[in-house]
């Protein structure tokens, strides 16, 4: 049955943004996010929480966007891919995705991109088992994988290495 | 070699990577317009009934509710194939499978829609529906199109040469059945379809295609618009695979409710809609026969293949051609029968999918190959190195090999896995297996029989020298528009970032096929560089007639104009186009490709579908391990050599390359649509298995370069070839470890532990019947 | 797919939420990570007029442990807390395996045990849209009479497919209840009901709050195997979680084995424990443990993977385990 729910003000910090949204309690942030922000990064992939297109940090936690209530994430920092770097600008991670060919269609990258950051966050010199198991929520239909695994890679050498350069200068 | 050029040969980042990346690039969900509707179809839940009628009152009084239309709004059928009229795009009389397309709505909000779906009173008359291609093609009566008798779409039957002759040259004959189930693209992206209705009565379409101008062309049809009315846009595409090569039913639905509505509208597929709509690959029987030589020659192939092609036609005359062209061509075979049988079912149209028609029937014979070469005592390798094409040639079914780099895919794959080391060598559980496969680089004949170019570039030079090529090249994420960038700043001698694209929008790009058929880095390609090289002659010759010379005595080369023989280039690029442009106007250019009389086939019917002007080839080696106890397979590593002509960019080769390894693993141990009378048991990611991180083992793509004679500076395709080896080098590598051949696809750990204990019992039953002759044979 | 509406209502203290609870009884579902809940919204397969968010009680989260009183789960906690805690991977080994192999890392950080513990149950002819249950037209669960997975009875076999509850029954973990008459703790075995439809013996009003594993688990050593496609993202198809405690001859003093994803309920397998106890590792033994795993198991085409796989799997899971559990601690 079709019922229209009463609609509320949702207050979401969504990129180091107060944003807000008119949205029924039962709206999906992946949906607030793409319907009511504009933020159209974060993907939709399926319909059961199995492909990581939609993931969103949460706190610095990656999160699938397709099945949290947006209503239940007001108190918290989102974070998408649209977000993750400063506007004009790369982070070393998504540089690596450009490199080395981590991105071919697109439509996962949104997702792998949040769980290689969450992971590098957390753990800056993953060993290569650390980078298949983070990433094993994400689904790829186009790489095999070999690529992404580059692109991290690419991404903490370069991380290393302007780290490195920092303490030089 | 590769010192000759600048960027070809040179890997070279995406040029939509950034936008990708950063979450701007638009695909077709993300674009949204004022005044936008959403759109839903209501789908048959029976796999074969009649319509008797359809009552949309109650759905369109739904407050909210702005169009709802069935088949009466869009009578007229069509299909991509012009002997395949056969689907409307709602159907009125019959209702053909699970998901069938019977009516549609837009509404203001995804709620309302669905809600007024519910309000669709649809009266069927149930009828007997066939699941199974192999009691369906026996069908007297009932079928499900009646122009299609015995439920039979098409079949085939090929002979080449004699092969009962080359049979009896045969030491070793095997005939064994092989089955493959049926798998589907699965690309991340679900379709989508953003229709707009604009006021001066045209309509902008936005689609998810990989092929924009068949749309353009089959909208007009079915709106019954001119062509000039309608403009297709293709966005970014989150992947294809051929599941986004035919015209999907919302692409047409949101069309045709939008010119109903008069206003925009959106229909986005749920991912079990994406199941419903499907175009995978079919399952597919193939009886196969081959002979072997004790010297290790092959000398004759007979294949019977049914595929269930589901309740439309689709590509599916197409797929069963290629499955008998590409059959025997890889190899040097004199002797060749193929009956090919495409069937109509009541479940969903199967198409074309990475590989088109060639997968199935590659593992059968690559599988069938190895245990002949087994019962010859010759080493798998060595039965290929000796029943190589001796190219350039032509094939016995009249394919025309222009390069053929699989000798050097063969040795390079096989060392890199360090086969002599290992075959026959390695632990009980554990194996390695090879095979080899190959692919078409673009059809030589077009779908639809025309002698228009299958390609068309154009190119313009604006004043402050930047370049803009116009393509209707469809990229879906291999890296067609980056490979136009670099071929136009290689044949200019700028640097790529001078390049601009306007891509697949048929208002201002001319026309190409579109991206299936791996036809877009052979076609498009070579007609970018005819359109660069003809922008080159215009610049030069403007210089020329600036500098008084002739135009043949300049060169234009690393942003610089040389006069040929001198060291000191004479000015850049910039001032160089400033001279064209004085003498020559706005600068202009145009190139097109059309494959050459010679590579477009035989004669004999069901001979247009095979030809191409170029070939790929891959050769590729699995090691696995398998748990005996579980039946469970572990993909240790692939190593895949590709002969793709030349890497263009070796960065996307390689991706392509790993790409489709990735793909043949998922149907080779995982993937299945499983069916339960018509029923689709799982249309859900969750539950339809592409592999994950960690059931992907290391892959490890070997380049091979063959330089193509026609190829864009030598190159063929990469994208697809790699995907058929992949099956059957698992399947061998699984027969290495354990001894035991699964010839039915996916091979799940249940077929590998049943074949395992079948096989233990045979060998008790063979040890008390020869008492003291236990063990030897197979491990 | 559209999520049916509702009312979310996010307590902020625990006495709040049983109070909603109580006012709209079955009306009412709990949200907590809601990677299983949301999907099955989106299915239809439950339309609640009221949702509880847990998420707001903060303390329902939390892992504590004392040598008294054992550990203590609190509901909320997410998976990927349990399965990183130093104290769970040294002292209650079983819970982190099975916890990490739920599903993926990203579910895993937005699951919570009270969540994997209340699992709906899973059937494939059940766990389909509202378009293709319709076509179907329902099953015995939901919108139909007939169970499609054994059409004579009237009983629904929707297997209960979670992981975490086998681990904690191996480790004779009891659960708590809290309601409108307070909390109670009670054995998990107790918890589930073994019925496809029912599931989960809670009274109106009542929520998981924690788990509690008493202390002389602590440092229990105890394995669990899970059957599954693909390593990550996928549900079990068969799970058998073993604890034993041998001492330095291999006498086994206590050994629990459970058994998941075969029955509407996770389950103890009651005979092993007697089996074990007091015995040393032979391979009669474990060829018997292994049968009584698949008296108490009994798979039926609720998934994908066949019942005659899903049986041998769970025979061969059990030995494996036990054979692991033995070496491991004689070395």
């Amino acid at each position: 049955m079709h019922n229209s729910a009463t609609k509320e003000i949702l207050r979401l910090k969504v990129n180091g943004e107060e944003r807000e949204a008119l949205a029924p309690p039962h709206k999906l942030l992946l949906d607030v996010l793409r319907e009511d922000l504009a933020l159209t990064g974060s993907k939709r992939g399926c319909d059961d929480s199995s492909c990581g297109c939609c993931a969103v940090l949460v706190d610095g936690v990656p999160t699938l966007a397709c099945v949290a209530l947006a209503a239940s994430y007001q108190d918290c920092e989102i974070t998408t891919v649209e977000g993750i770097a400063a506007p004009g600008t790369l982070t070393a991670v998504q540089e690596g995705y450009v490199e080395a060919g981590g991105t071919q269609c697109g439509f996962c990258t949104p997702g792998f991109l949040i769980a290689t950051k969450a992971l590098l966050d957390r753990n800056p010199e993953p060993t290569p088992d650390d980078i298949r198991e983070a990433l094993s929520s994400n689904l790829c239909r186009c790489t095999g994988y070999m690529q992404i695994y580059e692109s991290v890679r690419l991404a903490i050498e370069r991380t290393k290495s302007s780290q490195l350069d920092a303490v030089r200068s | 070699m590769a010192a000759k050029y600048t960027l070809i040969g040179k890997p070279m980042p995406m040029t939509d990577a950034k936008s990708k990346v950063t979450g701007q690039g638009l695909y077709t969900d993300d674009i949204s317009v004022p005044g936008m509707l959403v759109g839903r179809i209501l789908h048959s839940p029976h796999a074969h009934a009649l319509i008797r009628r359809i009552d949309t009152a109650r759905a369109a009084a739904l407050p909210g509710v702005k169009a709802v239309v069935t088949g009466l709004d869009a009578p007229k059928p069509y299909g991509i194939l012009p002997v395949g009229h056969d689907e409307q795009v709602l159907q009125s009389g019959k209702a053909r499978y699970i998901g069938d397309n019977i009516a549609a709505v837009a509404a203001t909000s995804a709620e309302i829609a669905e809600h007024a779906l519910s309000l669709i009173e649809v009266d069927y008359e149930v009828l007997p529906a066939f699941f199974d291609p192999r009691e369906s093609m026996k069908a007297a009566a009932g079928w499900i199109h009646d122009t299609k008798p015995n439920n039979i779409e098409k079949e085939y039957h090929h002979h080449f040469g004699n092969v009962d002759e080359g049979f009896a040259q045969a030491q070793f004959v095997r005939e064994e059945s092989y089955y493959a189930g049926e798998v589907t693209h699965a690309a991340m992206e679900p379709h989508s379809t953003l229709a707009i209705w604009e006021p001066d009565q045209r309509m902008t379409v936005y689609s998810s295609t990989q092929v924009p101008y068949y749309l353009h062309r089959t909208l007009s049809d079915v709106c019954e618009m001119p062509m000039s009315q309608i403009r297709v846009i293709k966005p970014l595409i989150g992947g294809g695979f051929g599941g986004k090569s035919e015209i999907i039913p919302l692409e047409v639905a949101a069309a045709v409710l939008a010119k109903k509505a008069k206003r925009p509208v959106k229909i986005t597929y749920t991912r079990e809609e994406v199941f419903y709509a499907h175009r995978g690959r079919p399952i597919t029987y193939v009886d196969l026969k081959v002979g072997l030589t004790r010297e290790g020659k092959i000398t004759a192939v007979a294949a019977r293949v049914v595929q269930d092609g589901g309740a439309y036609c689709g590509y599916g005359p197409v797929t069963v051609l290629y499955s008998g062209a590409l059959l025997g061509a890889i190899y040097d075979i004199p002797n060749v029968k193929y009956d090919g049988f495409r069937v109509l079912t009541n479940k969903p149209a199967c198409g074309a999918m990475r590989g088109h028609g060639t997968v199935n029937v590659r593992f059968a014979f690559e599988a069938m190959l190895d245990a002949l070469a087994h019962d010859a005592g010759i080493d798998p390798v060595d039965v290929r190195r000796r029943n190589l094409l001796n190219a350039p040639c032509i094939t016995v079914n009249g394919l025309r090999v222009t390069s053929y780099g699989l000798p050097e895919c063969i040795e390079r794959a096989t060392e890199h896995a360090g086969w002599n080391d290992k075959k026959g060598k390695l632990p009980r559980g554990r194996g390695i297996g090879m095979a080899c496969s190959h692919y078409v680089s673009g059809a030589a004949n077009p779908i639809v029989r025309s002698n228009i170019p299958h390609t068309t570039v154009n190119i313009k030079v604006d004043r402050d020298a930047s370049i803009t090529v116009f393509t209707g090249a469809a990229e879906i994420g291999q890296g067609s528009d980056t490979m136009h960038v670099q071929l136009t700043a290689e044949v200019l001698g700028v640097r790529p970032d001078r390049v601009h694209l306007v891509v697949a929008d048929t208002d201002l790009t001319p026309i190409d096929l579109g991206s299936y058929s791996s036809r877009v880095t052979f076609m498009a390609g070579n007609a970018c560089i005819a359109a660069a090289k003809n922008m080159r002659e215009q610049i030069l010759a403007g210089v020329a007639k600036k500098l008084g010379c002739e135009a043949s005595e300049l060169d234009l080369r690393e942003e610089q104009l040389f006069v040929k023989g001198e060291s000191a280039a004479r000015m850049n690029f910039d001032q160089a186009i400033a001279a064209a442009l004085e003498f020559q106007g706005g600068l202009v250019a145009r190139g097109t490709y059309q494959p050459p009389e010679t590579a477009r086939g035989g004669k004999f019917k069901g001979a247009g579908v095979g030809p191409s002007p170029s070939y790929s080839y891959s050769a590729q080696v699995a090691e696995v391990s398998v748990d005996v106890e579980t039946g469970r397979v572990t993909v240790e590593s692939i190593v895949a050599a590709h002969d793709c002509g030349r890497a263009l960019n070796p960065l996307t080769v390689e991706g392509q390359i790993e790409g489709s390894v990735y793909m043949g693993l998922g149907q080779a141990l995982q993937e299945e649509m499983i069916w339960e009378n018509g029923r689709l048991m799982n249309p859900t990611l969750l539950e339809y298995r592409i592999p994950s991180t960690l059931e992907t083992p290391e892959i490890e793509s070997i380049i091979i370069e063959s330089i193509d004679p026609e190829g864009p500076f030598g190159a063929k395709e990469a994208g697809e070839g790699s995907l058929a080896a992949t099956i059957p080098a698992i399947a061998n590598a699984i027969y290495d470890a354990v001894g035991v051949r699964i010839n039915s696809l996916p091979i799940t750990p249940e077929k590998v532990l049943a074949a395992l204990q079948e096989k233990q019992k045979r060998e008790r039953a063979a040890a008390t019947n020869m008492s003291g002759n236990g063990g030897g044979g197979a491990r | 797919m559209t999520l049916p509406a509702f009312r979310l209502e996010r307590p902020a203290r625990l006495a709040d939420a049983v109070r909603i609870l109580v006012a709209h009884g079955p009306e009412a579902m709990i949200i907590a990570g809601g990677t299983d809940v949301v999907p099955n919204l989106q299915m239809k397969l439950f339309s609640p007029r009221v949702v509880v968010d847990l998420k707001p009680l903060r303390e329902l989260a939390g892992i504590e442990f004392t040598p008294a009183s054992g550990l203590r789960i609190g509901a909320m906690t997410t998976l990927t807390a349990i399965m990183q805690s130093s104290l769970v991977r040294s002292k209650f080994p079983v819970l982190a395996s099975a916890v990490g192999t739920i599903a993926g890392p990203l579910q895993r950080n937005m699951g919570t045990l009270g969540g994997n513990l209340c699992l709906e149950t899973r059937c494939r002819w059940y766990n389909q849209s509202q378009f293709w249950r319709n076509a179907l037209g329902g099953c015995l669960k939901l919108e139909g009479d007939v169970c499609h997975v054994a059409p004579a009875g009237k009983f629904c076999w929707a297997a209960w497919s979670g992981d975490a509850a086998p681990a904690l029954l191996a480790l004779d973990a009891e659960i708590e209840i809290t309601g409108p008459a307070g909390a109670r703790r009670m054995p998990l075995g107790d918890f589930y009901t073994n019925d496809g439809m029912s599931r989960i013996a809670l009274a109106r009003g009542e929520m998981v709050t924690a788990i509690h594993v008493p202390p002389r688990m602590a440092g229990r050593r105890g394995v669990y195997h899970k059957l599954r496609i693909r390593n990550s993202i996928d549900y079990p198809l068969a799970g058998v979680a073993v604890t034993m405690d041998a001492d330095a001859q291999g006498v086994c003093r206590e050994a629990r084995v459970a058994v998941s994803a075969v029955n509407p309920a996770p389950l103890l397998v009651k005979e092993a424990g007697e089996l074990l106890t007091g015995r040393r590792p032979s391979a009669e033994l474990m060829e018997e443990i292994a049968h009584a795993a698949i008296s108490t198991g009994k798979p039926l085409t609720t998934s994908a993977s066949t019942p005659v796989y899903r049986r041998e799997m769970l025979k061969l899971f059990t030995r494996r385990a036990l054979e692991e559990l033995w070496q491991n601690g004689r070395a």
